[in-house]
């Protein structure tokens, strides 16, 4: 393994539970697939669609999503919306995210060694 | 071909891998994909059938697609299962394989065969087995990889499994020492005693050595002294522990006990004329087979000593294939 698949893997494992914060806090509107996964690679989010369309699926099994179909436009659409229970993992994830950025912060300035 | 057909082919693909009950579902949301896909690249510019085969080809093989979206492993046993399996195949390989051979080895000398089909069906057999236990096993391991909610452990490791570390080892290396010493002991006691006879016929002992006497000349006391250097090995193995060099050391002194013990046993030097007739020697139909075992017990204990010999010192080495967990 040579050192930029390294660095790809290791960036790949920081990003993997920061792409399910993001769909539970982006969700709180609904949407659909494509359109969720084009905002998340807008807002630099980078997500890759064969992971985004696996992890919906895996969200809503677990009730943290619920999704509705939209048959109103011209081919029907799957809306998932962040569901209570999403919406409580959401503010906890959010917390651990800033707890461990602060702790990161002091550790990278020196203040903590 | 219709534009709808190529969708509709890679849709049929991707859900007949899953549980029907999911298909439909799972069906109408991978054509919402593929759909959005097919737009974006028309709004790029592509014409909408290329869009579509580019579109299909960004999703790649249909079975992996549908096994990410369940979940479901690619691999034959993941790692939930993975140190089971390997110990239990380990063990079971361990096991079973040599009681096979030797089982089909003594059937086949007791039947008389010649010595080029005992030993290419005992090959066989124990390459039979060996393809059959790992096979066996790994499909159990498999579909229980493949039960969602199974009761079974994933892993029935105990603190009780954890090697013994070297410094300490020789405190458990004390019962090995005590067991070879009481053994030796009570052999080289057993081939000095047989000389003045073991045989009882009509409750009165009989003055017939087991050993014919002419060894006494050389061979008897050839294998006491062995004995004498198997102890001193004993104790050193005992103070220093196994490596590489002792095992070694050990192969030489079970190849310096065993050849010639069978030697002289298959030559007819070993036992006295006088306890061979004792005892009635040939005992007709079964003599073959009494051969055979003696023979078998003998050089299978020699080899097992030699194995745990080089498996002791590849456990002391630290993380060694053979030292296993």
């Amino acid at each position: 393994m040579n050192v930029d698949e390294t660095t790809a893997g290791h960036i790949q494992e920081l990003r993997r539970g920061t792409v399910v914060l993001a769909c539970l806090v982006r969700l709180r509107h609904p949407d659909y697939g494509y359109a969720l996964l084009e905002s998340l690679n807008g807002l630099g989010i980078l997500v890759d669609a064969n992971t985004l369309y696996p992890l919906l699926r895996r969200l809503e099994k677990q009730g943290l999503l619920s999704s509705e179909w939209n048959t109103e436009e011209a081919r029907p659409r799957k809306f998932y919306r962040t569901s209570p229970a999403g919406d409580r993992l959401a503010a906890a994830l959010m917390t651990d995210w800033r707890r461990i950025d602060a702790a990161l912060a002091r550790l990278d300035t020196g203040e903590e060694r | 071909m219709t534009t709808s057909t190529l969708t509709d082919r890679y849709v049929w693909a991707a859900a007949r891998s899953l549980p029907e009950a999911q298909r439909d579902e799972f069906g109408r949301e991978l054509r919402e994909r593929i759909g959005d896909v097919i737009d974006a690249h028309v709004e790029r510019g592509a014409a909408p059938a290329d869009a579509e085969h580019s579109a299909l080809v960004e999703l790649g093989d249909p079975l992996r697609l549908a096994a990410s979206y369940v979940d479901r492993p690619l691999q034959l046993i993941g790692p939930k299962y993975f140190l089971t399996w390997w110990r239990l195949l380990k063990l079971l390989v361990a096991i079973v394989v040599p009681l096979a051979a030797a089982g089909v080895l003594l059937g086949q000398v007791a039947s008389g065969a010649d010595v080029g089909g005992i030993i290419g069906t005992t090959i066989s057999t124990a390459l039979a087995v060996f393809v059959n236990l790992c096979f066996w096993v790994t499909l159990v391991f498999a579909v229980l990889e493949r039960s969602p909610g199974t009761a079974v452990p994933a892993s029935t490791w105990t603190p009780e499994q954890l090697p013994q570390p070297r410094d300490d080892a020789r405190a458990g290396r004390l019962g090995d020492l005590i067991a070879s010493l009481v053994f030796l002991g009570v052999f080289a006691v057993a081939i000095v005693w047989q000389q003045f006879g073991v045989v009882w016929i009509g409750g009165e002992r009989q003055p017939i050595p087991v050993l014919d006497p002419a060894l006494w000349s050389f061979w008897i006391p050839y294998f006491l002294a062995l004995i004498a250097l198997e102890a001193v090995f004993a104790i050193v193995i005992y103070l220093r522990g196994w490596n590489w060099t002792m095992a070694g050391l050990n192969v030489l002194l079970n190849a310096a006990f065993t050849i010639p013990a069978v030697w002289l046993f298959v030559s007819g030097q070993l036992l006295a004329p006088e306890f061979v007739e004792a005892i009635g020697w040939p005992w007709g139909e079964a003599s073959d087979v009494t051969v055979a075992v003696l023979l078998i017990a003998v050089i299978g204990v020699a080899v097992w000593d030699v194995v745990d010999g080089f498996i002791k010192a590849a456990r002391n080495r630290g993380g060694s294939a053979l030292g296993g967990y």
